[in-house]
């Protein structure tokens, strides 16, 4: 009980800090605000006097039956003229709120997602992809619901409760103190609500989740499903959700019927009988004015419809401050990517000299995934880097790119330490090629040039002629122009790769760091590639990660890791003539091309088809 | 237009008759005993003005409310428990019918259908098809029982002219209101397009993140998202001039009528054919008929939208089964020899014959071996053999018998697939792997695993077994994910094994162990293996080369 407590004190805590933080996106908007305000204001005073000129009527005129028509058609206009006013500046009032929101809400994710472009490649390596468009899309949105619909609609519904309490006061300020009562009920009424709602809105909003993360990981699986036959299975798990769903809402529905317009209701319903009480007895003894009367119960009735919009938006705001919880810790974290902090001297041109130098790096601090590696590329020369699957090839590339920080040890690229680069100079030097090509939603022209618009069109078609992606580009339907159509699936993984090759060259570097495709691909498009590659590897530096021995044998220099150190280094031959760790992958993979050899032979002789 | 989708939901209506049937009672119960209170402040302001109220008149009425209040707060909220509590009931149901019918289609029907789009249908139109067996049958009673209750007391209690008097512009209201709706509906469509294409780029930008950073390509992107949040930003700005029409609009019309009333009620007062009590429970009436006259806007709005979302969940429950069991089926499992007598396979909807006179028998227990480029049509084999698509021209046998003389139950449960695209559940990694049989026991588990050369790394998880799988818990690479699926199906030990380019992303000598371990199995077992390296079916039987089918 105690701990409880102090925790949702605690959390009472946080949720003040995340809506303090919010508010404080509003700073630059401070005029646009105070225009809001005061047109709300002004829409709020018309609306208010309404009653009031009724009231004046009712008491002045019609209870003594003396109709003079001028003062008539003047309160009637007058009544008319408040009527519009109400409404324009009720127009312009809403829009303004609404536009300040969605204007704070961009700010928000535009800073989001800026701070995800900054952040550690190692970052995303443990958080799923899902998760942070989340945060940048749907989390920004219901932030959006708080500014747009939580926010705005407790400023107006405040100013029109205040504006009636006004209202109240000036016709009886006996009446309108007893009125006051009303205040700490609804305060009450309201607490209570959220209390009780919040813990069923959110375990609703987590049943939906689950309910569409079984839905949508069942109909990517579905031929597994299948094909394992567990058809039925799966359809009682779903049942099980779903009617879980169910059971929260009407429990939801429960709470809502309740506490929401039904209770609020009888508070009027008290507050009335309240009035009539006040009026009635007070009519045995005084004369009381029937206009007064009549404008206090048309004050009623309107006093509670804010309240009940406030209280049907507690939810949303309590879901609100949850999802910017979510988008304000993205935003602190802490993981940037390493960049060129300490911008030292570094040589303009360079000549692609890389060196490590007892490179060890860890992850956790604890474990080292590489150790004390230590290797020199020549300009013009080509390192491969061979071991087994978690070896730590792909980490020596992402220190190389500078993708993950050194925990120990230095990298030097021409002899300078590779935080003396700048991102850009670095990105220039040194390219990349990505075992995956991922390619972007655009044509092959935008896909070669990304957002290096100063590549000229001819520069662009120079590189791919020159790893001779050309020649597929050419023979598309629109050419250069030809759109990538879901994420390249209707290329094939070969030409995806010819296109990341002219995307690299493009960019004329003077290290090639490459990641060899495990994928294999028909024959065909294997030899463009590695003919591609040769021309790509003439003249520059390239570390190569290999997979297929047969592909670096010409390679000034291997190194074969084994759990992050280097076992085994040299030269093709040397490496062979050790006879060690090197020698046995050779062995396995020639046994591969043996049973080639023997696959195609079968295939001749005795082709059933 | 309304009638039709209610029509279509009358099965579910028919079903929960009672509960509706209550429901609607206490909705016109509700709209009858919110007459009263009008009613007494009317009562008491003339007996105030003729001086004829008496403390006892006063306590009288007060009581009376009170009872009133009780009774219309016990209805209301019976009426949202049975009606609401019906609605949610509905779209449980559809979700089920959905969900059951999705288990049932077959792969063209994903080929069709994006999953996207078919997860839209089964929660934006399940949501729908709700709000309109809620809202719209709420706003129809609601509306039509208060609007009528209201108006014929006015009129026959109070003045039938005054009644229809201040109602001239209430209509206006309606038609506003539904206007509105729909102009809404329209550019909110448009913003929610731009929202989902900000999604998509946020997507795609964050699954390239590698070239991003590898291209220094941080800014640009930067640069791009911001141009196009403020398309998201233009367009619902465009959303939110409508929606800030609404409420001046509805105030604007109110009070019109309002106006008319005291108005012309007035006119009425001084001609004797009405008392100030009654004027003034003339406009608390008028305040009870807004929201039927709104909400009549809106029904329109409601079902116009749930009728769109009923047609295509119609559609898509409509769609039939492409593979069905035949009439007289064979009963056990089927065994033996596989064989294929394929003329020529084409993919429905396709012009190219994927598959072309394929022919070729193995025995049980020996290994066939696939190669070929990708597209030569591996895949599309152990497809047909799965019976994911149905052969029309050739037919192919297993154990002697055509493969649709068998149940698709008993047809599949004799296959073991190990698919190209290794998919796992969000789950742990022992439910995973004992996906095709929930029963397994662990031993039974890691004995598949340590055949699948998995059982080591699985050991090094946090969790070892009970490790989940996916965004909540560990990412499994390429490689170990390809291994858990491989023995997730040996654990089925069925008769045939299909690995369709399992091993790809394994290293050399971890295919060797795998390979050796599955020739240690009964040599009951036929297998075909379908692969790009030619190292994985040096051991095979026989070996086919496909090339363009």
């Amino acid at each position: 009980m105690n701990e409880f407590e102090v925790g949702s004190a605690e959390m009472k805590r946080a949720d003040r800090q995340v809506l303090m933080r919010l508010l404080s996106y509003l700073r630059p908007h401070g005029w646009a605000l105070f225009g809001a305000f005061a047109l709300l204001a002004i829409a709020t005073a018309t609306d208010v006097l309404g009653p009031l000129i009724i009231k004046d009527f009712i008491d002045h005129y019609l209870t003594v039956n003396h109709f003079p028509v001028g003062p008539l058609v003047r309160l009637a206009s007058l009544y008319i003229v408040l009527l519009i006013i109400t409404a324009s500046f009720n127009f312009l009032q809403v829009l303004a709120f609404q536009t300040l929101a969605l204007r704070i809400i961009q700010r928000i994710r535009i800073e989001v997602y800026s701070k995800v472009q900054a952040l550690a490649l190692a970052f995303f390596d443990k958080t799923p992809a899902g998760s942070l468009v989340s945060r940048i899309t749907n989390d920004t949105e219901a932030i959006q619901d708080l500014f747009m619909s939580v926010l705005s609609t407790f400023a107006q519904n405040l100013f029109l409760l205040t504006g009636i309490y006004i209202s109240l006061f000036f016709l009886n300020a006996h009446l309108a103190l007893l009125c006051l009562l009303l205040i700490p009920l609804i305060a009450t009424l309201m607490q209570v609500y959220r209390i009780l709602s919040t813990r069923v809105y959110h375990l609703s909003r987590q049943k939906l989740s689950q309910l569409n993360a079984k839905l949508n990981e069942s109909l990517q699986g579905m031929y597994i499903i299948q094909a394992m036959r567990q058809e039925r299975r799966l359809r009682d798990e779903f049942g099980e959700i779903n009617q879980a769903y169910r059971q929260v809402r009407v429990r939801n529905i429960k709470i809502n019927g309740l506490l929401l317009r039904p209770m609020v209701d009888v508070l009027y319903m008290m507050t009335l009988m309240l009035v009539l009480w006040f009026f009635g007895v007070r009519s045995l003894s005084h004369v009381v004015d029937l206009g007064v009367l009549y404008a206090f119960v048309n004050y009623l009735e309107r006093f509670f419809e804010p309240i009940n919009n406030m209280m049907m938006r507690l939810n949303l705001f309590q879901q609100s401050l949850v999802a910017a919880t979510r988008v304000f810790m993205l935003m602190d974290e802490t993981q940037l990517a390493p960049s060129g902090e300490e911008m030292g001297e570094f040589p303009e041109t360079g000549r692609g000299k890389i060196e490590f130098r007892d490179v060890s790096f860890s992850y956790d601090g604890e474990n080292d995934v590489l150790k004390n590696i230590s290797f020199t590329a020549l300009p013009g020369q080509t390192v491969a880097l061979v071991g087994h699957t978690g070896s730590g090839k792909s980490t020596t590339i992402n220190l190389l790119m500078r993708f993950y920080p050194v925990t120990r040890g230095q990298i030097l690229v021409d002899d300078v330490p590779l935080d003396g680069y700048p991102d850009d100079v670095l990105r220039n030097r040194i390219g990349l090629v990505l075992q995956d090509p991922f390619l972007f939603v655009g044509d092959m022209r935008h896909n070669i040039r990304l957002g290096g618009t100063h590549f000229t069109d001819e520069e662009v078609e120079d590189a791919a002629a020159f790893v001779q992606a050309d020649r597929f580009i050419k023979r598309l339907p629109k050419g250069y122009e030809e759109v990538v159509a879901e994420r390249g699936a209707t290329l094939s993984s070969g030409q995806r790769q010819l296109l990341s090759f002219a995307r690299t060259m493009v960019r004329k570097p003077k290290v090639l760091v490459l990641d060899e495709a495990t994928a294999s691909v028909d024959t065909e498009t294997e030899i463009a590639i590695q003919e591609a590659l040769s021309r790509m590897r003439h003249g520059r530096t390239t570390i190569a990660i290999a997979h297929r021995l047969s592909t670096i044998q010409d390679a000034d220099q291997i190194l074969v890791l084994h759990h992050g150190e280097i076992v085994e280094r040299g030269t093709h031959q040397e490496l062979l003539a050790k006879r060690g760790l090197y020698y046995n992958m050779y062995l396995l993979q020639q046994g591969g091309s043996a049973a080639a050899r023997h696959a195609s032979h079968v295939a001749l002789a005795g082709d059933p088809a | 237009m309304i009638v039709r989708v209610f029509l279509d939901l009358m099965w579910f209506f028919k079903m929960h008759k009672g509960r509706y049937a209550a429901g609607i009672s206490l909705l016109l119960c509700v709209a009858i005993l919110s007459l009263i209170p009008p009613h007494a402040v009317g009562v008491i302001m003339d007996a105030m003005r003729r001086h004829t109220l008496t403390r006892g008149m006063i306590l009288q009425w007060v009581a009376i409310l009170a009872v009133d209040t009780v009774f219309i707060y016990a209805m209301r909220y019976i009426w949202r428990v049975l009606l609401f509590g019906s609605a949610m009931e509905l779209a449980a149901r559809l979700r089920e019918k959905l969900y059951e019918h999705f288990t049932r289609m077959s792969p063209q029907f994903y080929h069709k259908n994006r999953i996207g789009d078919l997860m839209a249908h089964s929660t934006n139109d399940v949501q729908a098809v709700e709000m309109t067996a809620t809202d719209g049958i709420l706003t129809l009673v609601d509306s039509i029982s208060t609007g009528i209750v209201v108006i014929t007391t006015m009129a026959t209690t109070l003045s039938w002219k005054l009644t229809l008097i201040t109602l001239i512009p209430m209509p206006i209201m309606a038609f506003a209101t539904s206007r509105y709706g729909r102009m809404m509906h329209t550019r909110f469509h448009i913003a929610q397009e731009a929202f989902a294409e900000i999604t998509e780029y946020t997507q795609e930008t964050i699954a390239g993140i590698r070239v991003i950073k590898a291209f220094g390509q941080e800014d640009v992107e930067r640069k791009r998202f911001a141009e196009r949040s403020l398309d998201v930003v233009k367009k619902n700005i465009r959303v939110a001039r409508i929606d800030a029409l609404f409420d001046p609009t509805i105030s604007l019309v109110v009070g019109c009528s309002y106006l008319l009333s005291v108005g012309f009620g007035a006119l009425f007062v001084v001609h004797r054919q009405l008392t100030i009590g009654e004027l003034t429970t003339f406009t608390l009436y008028l305040g009870q008929l807004i929201w039927p006259m709104l909400a009549f806007g809106w029904l329109f709005n409601i079902v116009e939208r749930g009728r769109a979302s009923d047609d295509r969940i119609k559609t898509l429950l409509s769609t039939p089964e492409d593979i069905r069991d035949a009439e007289i089926t064979l009963d056990g499992r089927p065994t033996g020899e596989i064989a294929f007598a394929l003329d020529e396979f084409t993919y429905p909807d396709a012009e190219k014959p994927v598959l072309k006179n394929i022919h070729f028998s193995i025995k049980q227990g020996q290994t066939l071996g696939i190669v070929g480029r990708t597209g030569s049509g591996k895949t599309t084999l152990f497809k047909l053999l799965l019976r994911e698509f149905d052969v029309t021209q050739g037919e192919i046998f297993v154990g002697g018998q055509p493969i649709d003389a068998w149940t698709l139950s008993a047809l599949r449960g004799a296959i073991a697939y190990v698919p190209q695209d290794h998919f796992l559940f969000s789950a742990s990694i022992a439910q995973n792997i004992a996906f095709a049989r929930a029963s397994a026991p662990l031993e039974e588990i890691q004995g598949v695993a340590r055949q699948a050369a998995i059982h080591e790394d699985i050991l090094r998880f946090p969790d070892g077994y009970a490790t989940v799988v996916g965004e909540r818990g560990v990412t499994l690479s390429g490689g170990q994910k390809q291994r858990v699926s491989i023995a997730r199906a040996l654990l089925m030990d069925a008769e045939i094994l299909i690995l369709d380019d399992s091993l790809s992303a394994v290293d050399a000598t971890t295919e060797a162990s795998i390979l050796h371990a599955l020739r240690q199995k009964p040599k009951t077992a036929t297998t075909l293996i379908a692969t790009h390296r030619l190292s994985s079916v040096e051991h095979a039987d026989l070996i086919l080369v496909l090339e363009d089918g």
